[in-house]
């Protein structure tokens, strides 16, 4: 029996705990850390549960490659020669950008990195994105455009300092557990004002003072109108716009179209729930804004993320311990994969690819020359690409297309079209089913190397038992294919050279190395081997140098309810389930709490139409139709469907639209026209 | 009685290596307490509860119980060595002795005694508590208890095992008003908790506590199901295969009557299926129908829920909303 320190595969918060593993080198387990600044001896169900999917039986374990239309097991070298070959030939025939690289949250910095170092140095194409595209790729742009940086502003620890809490699109008890927790502790413990806009009655919406259910996808207009009573009732912080921001005039010439009855009238509520909102935000020594997925995932994601930050500066609520703009991150190291550069359009450390300069850095980093400069494709554009035939070929690492992309019929066509896939993964997955070569990854149990996470705390992962049958370190099978590809720059004995690397290369990871992030990690920018790391970011200037005020005006969503689809179905997760189940789904105890595809509806909703709880009815919308059962909930508000996205044999993205935010190029998840019948 | 030094005492662990799985708490990498091997990592018999439930070593988080290959059925078999744990505190013997008698009362566990069976319990008590916290002498509840004078450890032995045992270790005699002295520390601790959860108990069993104020208990669970998993005297699993080419793997592991899927029905039916309903069985369990059904409390003090709480609601904290709100009616 052994107990192993390393971080949980799941969310974004970063609890560090033990995976136990018995005398045969199986895991057991899990014990938390008591002495974790984030974990604090406490873990949510996923993270103790977070041992059990490793040994399933269903693991890869042998490298698979199609033959006469079937899978059949293949060696290693037998594999890794054909993904060369095909890559190469398919270059030589279509050109650089007719490959693809998707990368994955869920592997580790190293990994990341490598796949971005793979695509660019070796195959020479930026056409190299994450799954960071479909939940935060308009955090990443908005704030950037606003503050300079493009990550949560603040610590987790924040959560239990701010005096007044606006959650809004972030079901935050249930998808980021402890740092739900947190806001809970500061509500009951110091009487802190929790403010909850979302059209859900999440379990934080219980304990609000304010609970406003806005129609879905009003979110501008709303932030706006908050803005407008600040501003016409001099709450505004003068001081902080006068000097650390710029752009103060355009935005008060745009808020001013949008006084409370206005925007009340968009968002479907009352004008005194906006003043309400506004004084209450105003009012508050030390205010922060938490938000996810429900302020990311839509057409006009990136203005939402604009009006967040704009609201914030606004109120002088950036740069101090307990403010802030917050995105939680919604996978394990998502917010690393970012800042490894698995993004169309940077190097590692958000540097651009368009920049010479940078671009010269790293051919010399890399021994290299010719390293592309244009943008490549990203998650959702290169699917589009493969559909329309542009795409040829496509090595996946770690990401389940079919299952998280949005309108699955259309990531069908695409995968048909292609002419080669490579899937590297732990367990088979429907995108699986559509690879020409498989290849068996480690689980992070079986490995070394780092996430960061939310609160850009960069924090170690380490082996706890040996991969199992045949399956590799993603990192060694990434270094396998560069070599294979003739490139001698990916050779290192361990996933901490690799780390060493990066810092070499990348400003904000600078000082990090894994002596220094052995127990609590290490939060970036942390710029040299002295460099204390940086709990709070912009205090006393923005990375950019002023806050640029963004202000956007209210677009709708792209696709609203009508007489024929009366629903406005959102999708996102389950607490007991994590994104396309592959883990989840194999995980005895959580498996076992939602067994079933379902949907929530209004109880108001299912009394008109005859629908009872546990029901199994059909969710149709103009893609098409899924059979889930019916959870009748006062969660979800009258005329609003929600359907997590984990499930096989019911799945949401069958359903979503591909509409996206024309500068992040995110998906429109959390709106979309639907119909219901029953199925019984 | 022999008082020990830690030396002396890390050397009578090793000892005992020959015949029995010695099971010490250790400082784990980062610090965290837990019970491991002698040489996984430094001695770490100070410091009071382990976080984790210490009765694990006889009922883990997953354990197989029986496998199928296409000739037989397997079962579990007991290990060679006998287990020796050191670091159970007075309350936790109590929580020991309650579900020896669980598993053995109508139906016997075998998978339980298959570990339990001939293992020695080591108590920790004394000056050696968390932040100065004195612990309470466990007595003749243990085989073996360590009683800090604040610097060393008297060695006390109350079974033969024990006192076999103890015959090995190295070290001078305690000098009786020593050991009296520490007695009489221990019988003069405070016992608010046991009056406050007694307290809580009554209004259980006398249906004073109403539905509303369970709601307001669970609007705060977040259902992280750590109270059931770090509890000593939960003793709830759930059953699992894993099938493989070559074989079954039957499995159990620990469950959580906090979850939805504990008790649903195949029907989907289920007659906990509300949260506040839930969040009472927790509490009621262990003060209300316990009591019913064992003759007594369940829940024995030790403290780990309401530590690995996140949003605060463990028994302890529950039990003093409750009395404070219903207590003088």
């Amino acid at each position: 029996m052994k107990k192993v320190l390393t971080t949980c595969p799941y969310c974004g918060t970063g609890c560090m705990f033990y995976l136990v593993v018995d005398d045969d080198g199986t895991l057991v387990g899990v014990e938390p850390s008591n002495e974790h600044v984030v974990a604090k001896g406490q873990l949510c169900v996923k993270g103790w549960n977070a041992y059990h999917f490793v040994n399933h039986p269903d693991r890869l374990t042998q490298p698979m490659i199609r033959r006469n239309g079937k899978m059949e097991p293949a060696s290693w070298d037998e594999a890794l020669n054909l993904v060369v070959s095909k890559f190469k030939e398919t270059q030589a025939k279509h050109g650089n950008d007719s490959v693809a690289f998707f990368s994955s949250a869920k592997t580790t910095n190293e990994e990341n990195y490598l796949m971005m170092k793979l695509a660019r140095a070796v195959f020479k194409t930026n056409n190299v994105d994450h799954c960071a595209r479909l939940c935060h790729s308009s955090t990443v742009l908005g704030l950037a455009a606003t503050f300079g940086s493009g990550a949560m502003t603040n610590s987790i620890s924040c959560m239990e300092q701010a005096d007044c809490i606006l959650v809004t699109g972030s079901n935050t008890t249930e998808q980021h557990p402890l740092i739900g927790s947190r806001i809970i502790e500061n509500v009951t413990n110091n009487g802190a004002k929790l403010i909850v806009a979302d059209n859900r009655k999440i379990r934080l919406a219980r304990l609000a003072d304010i609970h406003v259910r806005w129609k879905n996808g009003t979110d501008v207009a709303f932030l706006n109108g908050i803005m407008n009573v600040i501003i016409s009732e001099g709450l505004e912080d003068k001081e902080f716009i006068k000097t650390r921001t710029e752009n103060y005039e355009e935005l008060k010439k745009i808020i001013a179209d949008y006084p409370p009855e206005r925007a009340a009238e968009i968002c479907g509520i009352t004008p005194k729930e906006i003043v309400d909102v506004a004084r209450m935000f105003a009012a508050a020594d030390k205010a922060m804004i938490v938000y996810s997925m429900g302020i990311t995932q839509h057409t006009h994601g990136v203005d939402n993320v604009k009006s967040c930050a704009n609201l914030a500066m606004l109120t002088g609520n950036i740069g101090l311990p307990g403010t802030g703009v917050n995105p939680l991150r919604g996978q394990n190291n998502v917010q690393g994969a970012c800042d490894m550069g698995a993004l169309n359009g940077v190097f590692s450390g958000y540097q651009k690819v368009v920049d010479p300069t940078t671009r010269e850095k790293f051919e010399k980093a890399w021994s290299v020359e010719n390293l592309p400069a244009e943008p490549g494709l990203t998650i959702t554009t290169a699917i589009d690409a493969a559909a329309e035939g542009k795409l040829k070929a496509l090595y996946i690492m770690g990401e389940n297309p079919m299952m998280s992309d949005p309108d699955q019929n259309h990531v069908r066509e695409a995968m048909e079209k292609l002419e080669f896939i490579v899937v590297q993964d732990i367990f088979p997955t429907p995108t699986s089913e559509y690879a020409d070569v498989i290849l068996p990854a480690a689980s992070y149990a079986e490995k070394n190397g780092t996430f960061t996470s939310t609160e850009r705390r960069v924090q170690p992962v380490r082996k706890a038992i040996e991969p199992v049958g045949q399956s590799r370190t993603d990192w060694e099978i990434l270094c396998d294919v560069a070599q294979r590809a003739g490139y001698d720059g990916m050779k290192y004995n361990s996933a901490s050279e690799i780390m060493d690397e990066v810092a070499t290369v990348t400003p904000i990871y600078g000082g990090v190395s894994y002596e220094r992030i052995d127990q609590v990690g290490l939060q970036w920018p942390c710029l040299d081997k002295d460099h204390p790391g940086t709990p709070v970011l912009h205090s006393g200037k923005f990375a950019r140098g002023l806050g640029m005020f963004s202000p956007a005006a209210y677009l709708p969503s792209k696709e609203l309810p009508d007489e024929q689809y009366p629903f406005v179905l959102s999708t996102g997760r389950c607490y007991f389930h994590f994104h396309t189940g592959t883990m989840t789904r194999r995980s005895q105890m959580l498996d076992r709490e939602e067994r079933f595809p379902y949907v929530e509806i209004s109880i108001e909703d299912a009394k008109e139409l005859g629908i009872y709880d546990r029901a199994w009815i059909y969710v149709a919308t103009r893609r098409g139709e899924v059979k889930v059962m019916a959870h009748v909930t006062d969660v979800a508000k009258k005329g609003v469907l929600f359907m997590p996205f984990h499930f096989e044999e019911g799945p949401a993205n069958l359903l979503t639209i591909n509409a996206l935010d024309p500068i992040a190029k995110i998906p429109e998840y959390k709106v979309c026209a639907a119909k219901i019948r029953s199925a019984e | 009685m022999k008082i020990l030094t830690e030396k002396n005492l890390k050397t009578f662990l090793k000892s005992a290596e020959a015949d029995y799985n010695v099971r010490v708490p250790i400082n784990l990498h980062d610090g965290t307490r837990a019970l491991g091997k002698i040489d996984e990592g430094s001695l770490a018999i100070a410091g009071g509860v382990i976080p984790q439930k210490i009765t694990n070593v006889f009922f883990p988080q997953m354990e197989t119980i029986l496998t199928i290959d296409s000739e037989k059925v397997e079962l579990p078999k007991p290990s060679v060595k006998p287990l020796l744990v050191i670091g159970f505190t007075a309350q936790d013997a109590d929580c020991l002795e309650f579900i020896d008698r669980f598993y053995s009362e109508d139906y016997r566990d075998d998978i339980y005694f298959n570990k339990r069976d001939g293992a020695v319990i080591v108590c920790v008590s004394g000056r050696c508590g968390n932040d100065g916290e004195f612990l309470k002498i466990a007595g003749e509840k243990c085989d073996l208890e360590l009683i800090c004078d604040g610097q060393n450890y008297l060695l006390a032995a109350y079974t033969d095992a024990g006192k076999a045992l103890a015959e090995n270790a190295d070290g001078a005699n305690a000098d009786d008003s020593v050991i009296q002295q520490l007695q009489k520390e221990s019988d003069s601790l405070p016992a608010d908790d046991l009056e406050l959860i007694q307290a809580a108990s009554k209004l259980l069993l006398e249906e004073k506590v109403p539905e509303e104020f369970w709601a307001t208990i669970s609007d705060r669970c977040i259902a992280c199901t750590s109270c059931n998993l770090v509890c000593p005297t939960c003793t709830c699993f759930d059953i699992f295969d894993r099938k493989t080419d070559s074989k079954v793997q039957r499995w159990r592991m620990w469950d959580s009557c906090q979850l939805d899927g504990f008790m649903r029905e195949a029907s989907g039916h289920n007659p906990m299926g509300k949260e506040n309903i839930r969040t009472r069985r927790r509490i009621h369990h262990k003060l209300a129908a316990d009591v019913t059904r064992w003759g007594q409390l369940t829940c024995m003090l030790c403290g780990r829920c309401d530590d690995v709480c996140p949003t605060g609601i463990g028994i302890k904290a529950v039990c003093r909303e409750m009395v404070d709100k219903y207590g003088s009616a």
